[in-house]
């Protein structure tokens, strides 16, 4: 009897013993995104401390605008020629050491931000190159038959030829309209369109954020929010701005799954242009809710340096990546209106 | 092979071919399968499946224990806390092979009796989750806590258990008939104790292990051998009980005391796992609740030592038996917990007490003029699972 409890009792001991020895392994100490510290053996797993190295790099396609080829028509009207190609076989690390299969326009979530001046003709080479069909569609004012919607574009090589007239005023989103609708826009196959008035918005320093999310695990529920594609890219790598300098941001709200998406700025306030249709801002905030694809134009300068954050204040989308900071430099307080001109 | 080298035509090398040349295709069919051409078979897509089989709350960190349980090997890429991307770190490294284990360390201002979900994404972004009812500072096997554990374990096992054995007194100066019934009522006993052990092996592989473990399978299988190694211990014990200057009513005492035993280190696991992980606060009523439960227990062993010879230290030693265990189950439940051997454990009590039921039913079946179907050993039975039933519900 009483060897059977000894054993009993030697089983616990050997069960229970390696848990209160510690390991003495070399420990490496880090400080995480959100200031814990961590000593570990091991590896730290944090899409912000966890150097990116994305393919697609949201601080370039913040200031990329896509002029198109241009060319003079006979009635002395521009012409702007686009060739957007789409695939649906990529697989892109969308988040550190999470890879997943993107649908694109020209290779990249979102697509080129196409950007013509009203009234110039917009004509799109569309190819698909995906395995299944695809179209684009535009919003703004076009005829039926360039609303890429009934005009399917099939699969493997595919052309359709979109052309119209560009306008109205503002900032529109574009993506694909083949159904189940909402499986082609989460996959990434969207982009922005921005439509300038004739007379030219002044100058400033001009940055589009297509505010998305991705549902890795098809739950329909985003998993990873964020400015631009990759969660807490902007908080890593501050956008840098200067003070006094009039920042003009071209925002797209393409979230699917959740019904509000909105965009919060420290320190400052912006003059919002719903749709950016209007020369005359309707508020002046630091805080918009913007539903599926609703969109405007923000302008705001900063007059004191230092790092501001503007992200979601529905919480639970910064938390998961849609944050980012405004890193303000002490500009060379010339008048702001000598600044960055806005392109042609 | 003794057996077939008995057969006439006894051709040695024939005999050994033959029983490995099966073998010797199958590792052909084998290499094969895994082999060039092996693609050929890959059919449908190979998905990940990692499994959160524990979570520990320490001082501003949340600790998660992670295991690979699917087909192909994965990476733990990012971890959150209640669906909110956290930073972390994973020890040893973020890559598991199939089983592998790893640790995820979440620095986390955590709040105590909050309940957390942990989830952990792999690299094609799959999420997995596991919820905690309720924070509770994870127990570090400080002297305080084997202490704590240990009276846990004397109220829930020893206490109970003496105190059924004070029945004993009472079982040896009734009938024989009375008795039968005595001893079928342990029987009831011990079937509900079965059960109740399979049921709780089944609720650990529900919520931690993972089905690559073929967790049904494992009970089942854990059982069988458990009954059939008992079994044949106390086939030889009881045997030889004269030899071993023991009595027979000794031999089957320490059998049933052993399998409750067994049982009550189960319980102990139980217990300790249930506080260890936060699922529950240990009440007084609880305790309340398992010692009365238990009681049963100690009436179960004396049962059949009622009719030899009153020896007190003989008695004393069997109660140990059957009631330390909870102690030393609650020790291991509570600092070491895992899903895998706490399966194990609780199967092998199962095993156990299936083993103790056939010995005693045995026992009345010898003694009662081959007949088990008398109205004192059915109702003792029935009355046996309902009291047992009963007292279940106060746990």
């Amino acid at each position: 009897m009483v060897f059977i409890l000894f054993g009993m009792f030697g089983i616990s001991v050997v069960l229970v013993i390696p848990t209160i020895s510690e390991a003495q392994l070399e420990k490496k100490t880090f400080v995480t995104h959100t200031g814990g510290v961590i000593s570990t053996t091991g590896e730290v797993i944090d899409p912000l401390y966890v150097a990116s190295t994305m393919e697609f790099d949201p601080m370039k396609f913040l200031r990329e605008f896509n002029y198109g080829k241009v060319s003079q028509l006979s009635d002395g009207s521009t012409l702007r020629e686009f060739t957007i190609i789409a695939e649906d076989d990529k697989i892109m690390e969308i988040s550190p050491g999470v890879f997943y299969n993107v649908w694109t326009f020209n290779g990249t979530v979102p697509g080129p931000t196409i950007r013509a001046t009203e009234g110039d003709l917009v004509k799109i080479n569309f190819i698909n190159n995906g395995s299944k069909e695809h179209t684009m569609h535009f919003h703004g004012i076009h005829p039926a038959e360039m609303d890429g919607v009934f005009e399917s574009v099939g699969s493997g090589g595919g052309r359709f030829t979109y052309e119209f007239e560009a306008g109205p005023v503002g900032v529109h989103p574009y993506h694909c309209h083949i159904m189940p609708l909402e499986e082609h826009i989460v996959h990434g196959l969207y982009g922005v369109f921005i439509v300038d008035p004739k007379e030219k918005r002044s100058p400033a320093d001009e940055m589009v954020m297509v505010l998305n999310g991705f549902d890795t695990d098809f739950d329909t529920e985003n998993n990873f929010y964020a400015a631009n594609t990759i969660p807490f890219y902007y908080q890593h790598h501050p956008i840098q701005i200067q003070t006094n300098q009039k920042i003009r941001v071209y925002v797209v709200n393409m979230v699917e799954f959740d019904p509000i998406n909105n965009l919060h700025l420290h320190g400052n306030l912006y003059h919002y242009y719903p749709t950016g249709t209007d020369t005359v801002p309707s508020f002046y905030t630091d805080m918009v809710t913007l539903s599926q694809t609703e969109r405007g134009i923000m302008e705001f300068e900063y007059l004191y340096p230092g790092k501001y954050l503007f992200h979601a204040h529905k919480v639970e989308f910064s938390e998961k990546g849609w944050i980012g900071i405004f890193l303000v430099k002490d500009g060379d307080h010339q008048d702001s209106q000598n600044g960055v001109d806005y392109g042609t | 092979m003794g057996w077939i080298m008995e057969l006439d035509n006894p051709s040695k090398g024939k005999i050994i071919a033959s029983g490995i040349i099966p073998f010797i295709f199958l590792i052909i069919l084998v290499a094969y399968i895994f082999g060039p051409g092996s693609d050929l078979l890959n059919l449908g897509v190979p998905l990940p499946e990692i499994i959160i089989e524990k979570i520990d709350f320490l001082e501003s960190e949340i600790q998660v224990t992670v295991r690979n349980t699917g087909p192909i090997p994965v990476e733990v890429v990012m971890a959150d806390v209640n669906d909110r991307i956290q930073p972390a770190a994973i020890e040893p490294d973020r890559f598991l092979e199939r089983y592998e284990t790893a640790l995820v360390r979440i620095p986390f201002e955590w709040n105590e009796a909050e309940p957390y979900i942990i989830g952990l994404t792999v690299e094609d972004g799959t999420r997995f989750e596991r919820q905690v009812e309720a924070a509770a500072p994870a127990l570090r096997p400080n002297l305080e806590f084997v202490g704590l554990f240990a009276l846990i374990g004397t109220y829930v096992g020893i206490i109970p258990v003496m105190i059924g054995l004070l029945w004993l007194p009472f079982i040896r100066k009734i009938s024989k008939q009375k008795n039968h019934f005595f001893f079928a009522l342990t029987v009831g006993l011990l079937l509900f104790l079965g059960i109740d052990s399979i049921e709780e092996a089944f609720e650990v592989v529900d919520d931690h292990l993972s089905g690559s473990f073929n967790g049904v399978l494992l009970i089942a299988t854990t059982i069988v051998l458990s009954f059939l190694g008992l079994y044949y211990a106390s086939e030889k014990l009881t045997g030889k009980a004269d030899s071993l200057r023991i009595s027979k009513p000794v031999a089957i005492g320490l059998m049933i005391a052993i399998g409750i035993g067994l049982h009550n280190f189960g319980e102990g696991l139980a217990i300790g796992a249930a506080v260890g992980l936060g699922s529950i606060a240990f009440s007084t009523f609880l305790i309340v609740g398992f010692a009365l439960h238990n009681t049963t227990e100690g009436f179960a062993i004396a049962a059949p030592m009622s009719r030899g010879k009153t020896m007190i230290g003989k008695l004393l030693g069997l109660g140990m038996i059957a009631g330390t265990p909870a102690i030393f189950g609650a020790w291991v439940g509570g600092f070491a917990f895992s899903p895998f051997s706490s399966v194990i454990f609780l199967s092998i009590g199962a095993g156990a007490i299936f083993q103790v039921i056939v010995i005693v039913l045995k026992w009345i079946r010898d003694e009662g003029d081959k007949n088990l179907s008398s109205a004192s050993v059915v109702s003792g039975l029935a009355i046996g699972m309902l009291v047992m039933y009963l007292t279940s519900i106060l746990v």
